[in-house]
């Protein structure tokens, strides 16, 4: 198998890219230092399995293993972690692969022979449960092979167009595959939702205006994009709501 | 081991406070002139409340001192009984005692005195003895247990803190150490030697914390120690630069104060940043203080799981409170990018 190491200590990274060749069977295909290092390389070396440090600066293990799902072929994760009871409570809950540090050689094998692709709900659970933020700092759009991360705090909106979510932020837009509805739950604190089809981020609304069909519309913030989203009846007064709270 | 000792005394002993030493004795002659005072007033007569007061504060007084002379003998025995056993004990015998000095009163006042000093029947008097000494004695002794209860809770309190402490950033840091420590086992076998001795004297000084004190040399050089550990696990990422050479090297320092702090500079702030960072330790003379600030730079959009954070510090607060009193400050200042502590204390030279 294929094996990616992503760990920000360079010693636990030796010693597991030790362990892996010495098995015989496995190959270390790449290391990365951080989670987005990780989403950089997955693109370029296709592993089969992640060994996945929980707890990294930037962006913490769960939220890469999040992204890494989005990948085309997204590969199985196993999370490596010195002491982190509450994730590894998660994690035996929800059957997710785990290794302790220091990682014992029998264990590792073990465990990437069990590893599994894990589904995005099954993240969310576990993260939950282990009280770590729930809520990412980026959404990821795959772009050919590539994983592309935007951060939360760059994005004006979301639009469904019928199978897929695009998302308009600052340097463009992109696909991604977010349900809206997803994306709403996860982000309430940020993003209100102004029609069947639209999520905006509170903070990037300028102002609402009618227009000449009496239909209410959301202008932005200056730089945030000239396009004037409509408002539908029914969300009207959320949406007032939450421009009053700020 | 002292507190530790300290507290399982606290635990077997009954409440009585030490009725031999003079700071108790005040005490009581003060409760009990008070007590004179009140029997005085309830019992008001127009034109000769001080030839009443004298009178009745030296009948109280008179029980008083007899009673505490005999507390003051018998309380080695009664601590060793439990606490019911000793309530009932010393209260039977003071309510004994009282009811012979009244016995005394009225015998003596009736042989001496012509006139009439106690206005009421034989009967009568012993009897408003006895109640208003059940009634006293009880309220004093339910006084002394709720206090010493209060005490009590207190210390183990700042005992189970203080062990929880020690036990509560251990384990990641730990793991981490030596999961480093295995890697370069192979690598860099003396590298790997110097990692394990470094663990070793951290775990002693650690074990060795519960002497509440230590020179700021010995806290400075388990820091150190820490930071060559840290500094093998998290390489370029982790800089400290030291600015403490002000400092009288023999100045007494609450105990593994300053290591924690460095741990947690280095916890939720350089770990977390990706590039890494550098934590500034300073420390001054201020007149008859010393002043000591730790600074780390904090990721912008870290989680701030801060928790354990909040945990060590209220920790170090607590024993620096214990420690000097109001005389110390610690101080904590929560921005955005950075996170720093001031401790400003008497500084100690004394010897050991």
């Amino acid at each position: 198998m294929k094996v990616l190491i992503v760990d920000d200590e360079a010693p636990a990274r030796d010693r597991l890219r030790r362990l892996v060749e010495e098995s015989g069977e496995h190959s270390v295909v790449g290391e990365a230092g951080n989670g987005r290092q990780a989403l950089e390389l997955v693109g370029q070396v296709h592993p089969d399995v992640v060994l996945l440090d929980i707890r990294m600066p930037g962006m913490d293990g769960v939220e890469t293993a999040r992204h890494l799902d989005q990948s085309r072929d997204p590969p199985a994760i196993v999370f490596t972690t010195a002491y982190d009871q509450y994730a590894i409570d998660a994690f035996d809950a929800n059957a997710i692969g785990y290794v302790l540090k220091p990682v014992r050689r029998e264990r590792l094998e073990q465990a990437l022979r069990q590893a599994a692709r894990l589904g995005r709900g099954v993240l969310e659970d576990a993260g939950r449960q282990a009280g770590m933020d729930e809520q990412r700092h980026h959404v990821c759009a795959r772009i050919h092979d590539e994983l592309k991360l935007i951060p939360i705090d760059e994005i004006f909106y979301f639009v469904a167009d019928q199978k897929y979510v695009t998302v308009v932020h600052q340097n463009g837009s992109d696909l991604i595959d977010d349900s809206l509805k997803s994306l709403e739950t996860e982000f309430a604190d940020r993003f209100v939702r102004v029609h069947r089809s639209a999520l905006v981020a509170v903070s990037m609304i300028d102002a609402l205006k009618k227009d000449d069909s009496a239909r209410t519309r959301v202008i932005l913030r200056p730089g945030a994009g000239e396009d004037e989203l409509v408002v539908s009846r029914r969300h009207v007064a959320e949406v007032k709501r939450r421009l009053k709270k700020g | 081991m002292a507190a530790a000792k300290a507290g399982a005394d606290m635990q077997n002993q009954a409440y009585l406070p030490d009725f031999c030493a003079a700071g108790t004795v005040l005490v009581i002659l003060l409760v009990s002139e008070l007590v004179a005072i009140v029997l005085t007033l309830a019992s008001y007569v127009p034109g000769s409340f001080l030839t009443e007061l004298s009178k009745m504060s030296m009948y109280v007084l008179w029980i008083a001192f007899l009673s505490t002379a005999i507390l003051c003998r018998i309380r080695p025995w009664v601590e060793r009984q439990g606490n019911t056993q000793a309530f009932v004990v010393c209260f039977v015998i003071l309510l004994a005692l009282c009811l012979l000095l009244a016995e005394i009163t009225w015998q003596l006042t009736r042989i001496f005195a012509e006139s009439v000093i106690i206005g009421d029947s034989h009967l009568g008097f012993v009897g408003r003895t006895f109640t208003i000494s059940s009634i006293v004695i009880a309220l004093a002794m339910r006084y002394l247990y709720v206090s010493s209860e209060w005490r009590r809770s207190i210390v183990l309190e700042a005992q189970s803190r203080i062990s929880a402490l020690q036990a509560l950033i251990r384990p990641h840091f730990l793991f981490n150490s030596l999961n480093t420590i295995a890697a370069l086992a192979r690598s860099n076998p003396a590298q790997a030697e110097e990692a394990v001795q470094d663990l070793a004297d951290l775990m002693r000084a650690n074990l060795n914390a519960s002497s509440d004190r230590s020179t700021l040399k010995e806290e400075l050089e388990t820091a150190a120690i820490y930071q060559r550990i840290e500094k093998l696990r998290l390489g370029d990422r982790l800089h400290v630069k030291w600015d403490v050479d002000e400092l009288p090297m023999r100045a007494l320092i609450p105990s593994l104060t300053i290591q924690p702090l460095l741990e947690n500079a280095i916890f939720h702030g350089i770990e977390l940043l990706p590039e890494g960072g550098e934590v500034l330790i300073t420390g001054h003379r201020k007149g008859d203080d010393l002043e000591f600030t730790i600074v780390n730079p904090v990721a912008a959009d870290s989680k701030r799981q801060s928790s354990g954070n909040k945990m060590a510090m209220s920790n170090i607060r607590q024993r620096f409170e214990l420690a000097y009193g109001s005389r110390a400050e610690v101080e904590v200042q929560d921005a955005a990018d950075r996170y720093s502590v001031r401790l400003a204390f008497p500084c100690d030279e004394g010897v050991q």
